[in-house]
């Protein structure tokens, strides 16, 4: 029976022929082969997203009745609180996964030819993650929620000549209410997903077309001296046990550390006291808190903006300036620009959460 | 009254017991499973004549010995004088009741330190018949310490209608057998042996993972598959007995696990069901890491799997305790005295004749109002909270003025059935004076704003 069914499926889409492909495809197996797990886990948290974002979805509803419905669905409906707190969690790994996912291929130099689109298009990525990230935060409406957005609207205003009118078309007014709560569900649910899952699409292609890339050690080794796995079933089955690791992380944090609410939004009322925007976004605020010290007014702000921009476009067209050298050169330059990132990223992280408290 | 010179800051008194108790629990559990699985085993080398498993079991017996007979007695001590310290009323109350049944567990205790020793040093050196006899020896003592200490747990949180209906008048060894078995006893040792055996795969996995698969790989695969088989059964009965237990745990007790289902309400009283849902994810887990990497692929099955099995055990077992230590609230011993030592049968004279009457504790260098304040929060509320740290006083406070601080104070005090807190907390006992100290102490001390601290 079982083999009857598996004959009429395999005679329509050939699956005989993409299992012999899976067997065929090989993973190197090296002492930094745990960093190849990462995109899988990358992609299994984005899975949970969208998994507990529809389920969300079924109680929440956008506009003057945000706050309620996130009220309903953290204190009253069963298992509300959980599904809501696994994808709040999740978000926050998801995008602390793309952090780590894209510094291991920038330290293996898999940019470099032929990998520059997959370098790219997970550039694109993580800013539709981050987006994703900046639109779920106002959703509930609570009063943090409402103020990091206010705060973090202000920052695109400094954007010279566009960025008070940008800011405006993102509100839907001068203010943050309501509408701009009904923007951000259009962007978080649907406009977003629409680019998001073809990008996403083309980057698995592109990881299944080149395979993985291996790092200057490795290449440095004669072929006969690598070592590899079958991608089917042995590494598909580690990374499936690492998917499962994410899966009790989450339900870990989910359950231990649930997502609370706060009080709901009062525009008129003050901010509260160290109020400030999602992790992920701290390395910006406070860069800009720092420039906009040194340099004050609003072409001091300009300025930031500007310096922080060229910084990222270096960081993305990174494939131009390191391009493949022989076999085995490092590209030590590209290196220690990396290590600069991460410790930038690390050093502003600390000084803005150190300033708040 | 508890000791209320000790204080814990951060972590709390209770979770000094906690951490201590986990760690006992996981080796514990595995000196009683793996009792059975060494002479199991062995008898199954024996009888297939397979010399290189009774060379892997020699070395599973060392980890096994140093494993249960350092570290298992080294924390059982532990919790001793942890629970001696932070919940002595608790503790004599249990001594008092089962004096003899601890008498006894630690002759079974004694027997099993031994024969673990003699089981190890005379590999090779008595007849092998002999030696699984041995094995077997100790497999019978373990499981009997698990039987008998079994009994005290269950009556902590079911003590039982024949026992409650004695309690406190001197006669309560007279209903010894009714307290030992009592309603939660059979649900609670089958689980316990459910989890003994299962925790003997995971731990034999961590030994049988180092066995080197290219060198040996028939002997890897078979350990490895033998140990896995320890986990399966006791995981499929795992949600009977679950369910069995729930069954015999009181309403009462049992609605602390549905309020977590629909809210996480104030975050704390629905930590019972959020461990819960830890538990069954951390097992579930277990068994899917269990199947496709221990038993699918046992060749390439690492000391680094194993350790994460393990890792996912600490958190079923750390969960599952926790979760059933918070069943028992508001109660430390069920229905006859609350976590804070007060008997509940004592509430009443208490309330009357005053909770800081006989106490040594009261300082003398402080004005009598602030040291019968700080009297009372050390005795009362200090063994669930901790200041700064868990269940925060400070926090849980927060921006509440005097005013407000009393009223919730009242709530306590009153206890009425439609409290929110009646689930969770024990009543607040004292005279309206010591009541307002205590008010005034909480007020001074933890409220960051001085402008709300006075009473209007």
């Amino acid at each position: 029976m079982k083999t009857a069914i598996y004959d009429w499926v395999d005679e329509r889409l050939s699956l005989t022929d993409v299992l012999k492909l899976a067997r065929k495809k090989t993973v190197p197996v090296h002492a930094h082969s745990f960093w190849y797990y990462w995109g899988g886990i990358t992609l299994f948290l984005f899975l949970l997203q969208a998994l507990t974002g529809v389920l969300l979805l079924l109680y929440y509803r956008p506009g003057s009745e945000a706050y309620e419905s996130v009220r309903q669905i953290t204190f009253q409906m069963q298992f509300g609180w959980l599904i809501r707190s696994a994808h709040a969690w999740s978000a926050n790994l998801l995008v602390l996964s793309i952090f780590v996912h894209m510094f291991s291929v920038f330290f293996m130099k898999a940019y470099r030819k032929p990998r520059e689109f997959g370098w790219f298009s997970g550039m694109a990525l993580l800013v539709f993650a981050v987006l994703f990230g900046f639109s779920g935060y106002l959703l509930p409406m609570d009063e943090l929620s409402f103020f990091a957005t206010k705060v973090g609207l202000q920052m695109c205003t400094t954007i010279p000549a566009i960025g008070k009118s940008m800011a405006d078309l993102i509100r839907g007014g001068p203010d943050v209410n309501e509408f701009t709560v009904q923007r951000f569900f259009a962007l978080h649910v649907v406009v977003l997903p629409a680019l998001f899952i073809p990008l996403l699409g083309f980057h698995l292609w592109l990881v299944q077309k080149h395979g993985n890339a291996l790092p200057a050690s490795e290449q440095a080794k004669p072929p006969e001296k690598r070592r590899s796995i079958p991608f089917f079933p042995n590494f598909l089955a580690k990374d499936l046990a690492m998917w499962l690791i994410a899966l009790n992380v989450v339900a870990l944090m989910a359950s231990m550390f649930p997502w609370t609410l706060g009080k709901p939004a009062d525009g008129l009322s003050p901010a509260p006291a160290g109020i400030h925007p999602e992790w992920y976004f701290m390395p910006a605020f406070e860069a800009l808190k720092i420039l906009g010290k040194i340099a004050p007014g609003a072409a001091g702000e300009a300025v930031g903006m500007l310096l922080f921009n060229a910084a990222l476009l270096l960081w993305v067209v990174i494939p131009f300036y390191d391009g493949a050298t022989a076999a085995g050169q490092r590209g030590r330059r590209a290196h220690y620009l990396g290590i600069g990132a991460v410790g930038a990223l690390a050093v502003l992280t600390v000084a803005g959460y150190w300033g708040i408290h | 009254m508890n000791y209320p010179f000790w204080v814990v800051p951060i972590v709390g008194s209770g979770w000094i017991i906690g951490m201590i108790a986990i760690f006992h629990i996981m080796i514990s559990h595995f000196a009683v499973g793996g009792g059975f699985y060494l002479p199991l085993a062995e008898r199954k080398a024996l009888r297939e004549g397979r010399s290189d498993w009774l060379r892997t079991l020699r070395g599973h017996s060392k980890f096994f010995l140093i494993l249960t007979g350092v570290f298992g007695a080294v924390s059982g001590a532990g919790i001793w004088f942890s629970i001696g310290l932070t919940h002595p009323e608790a503790t004599s109350a249990l001594i008092h009741n089962f004096v003899f049944g601890w008498a006894i567990e630690w002759v079974f205790f004694m027997i099993e330190l031994s024969t673990a020793a003699v089981y190890y040093y005379t590999w090779d050196r008595i007849d092998s018949d002999l030696h699984v006899k041995v094995g077997w020896l100790y497999a019978g003592s373990s499981i009997l310490t698990l039987v008998i200490i079994n009994g005290i747990l269950a009556f902590m949180l079911t003590p039982g209608e024949p026992w409650l209906a004695v309690a406190g008048t001197g006669q309560e060894a007279t209903r010894f057998w009714q307290a030992f078995f009592n309603p939660t006893y059979f649900p609670s040792l089958f689980l316990r042996i459910a989890v003994c055996t299962s925790l003997a795969g995971i731990w034999a996995l961590v030994t049988t993972s180092r066995i080197d698969g290219d060198a040996e790989p028939a002997l890897k695969t078979q350990m490895v598959r033998w140990s896995v088989k320890w986990l399966l059964p006791s995981f499929m009965l795992m949600p009977l007995l679950l369910g069995w237990y729930l069954w015999t745990v009181p309403e009462s007790q049992r609605a602390l696990l549905s309020l977590g289902v629909s809210t996480i309400g104030s975050g704390m009283f629905t930590q019972v069901t959020r461990a819960a849902l830890v538990i069954v994810m951390a097992s579930a887990t277990i068994v899917g890491v269990a199947y496709f990497f221990a038993y699918r692929n046992p060749r390439e099955f690492t000391l680094a799997h194993a350790l994460s099995v393990l890792f996912l055990a600490l958190l079923a077992t750390g969960s599952a305790e926790y979760s059933r230590e918070l069943l028992r609230k508001p109660y430390v011993v069920g229905r006859y005295m609350f976590v804070n030592g007060t008997r509940v049968r004592s509430v009443d004279t208490l309330n009357q004749s005053g909770y800081l009457g006989h106490t040594l504790w009261m300082r003398t260098d402080l004005p009598l109002q602030t040291s019968q304040g700080e009297a009372m929060f050390r005795g009362q509320c200090m063994s669930c909270h901790t200041v700064d740290g868990y269940r925060s006083i400070k926090r849980l406070l927060g921006g509440r003025n005097r005013a407000a601080i009393s009223n919730f104070l009242k709530t306590l005090h009153d206890c009425k059935p439609d409290s929110p807190y009646k689930r969770f907390m024990p009543p607040l006992v004292g005279t309206p004076e010591e009541i307002a100290s205590l008010g005034d102490y909480l007020s001074a001390t933890f409220v960051p704003n001085p402008s709300i601290r006075t009473l209007q």
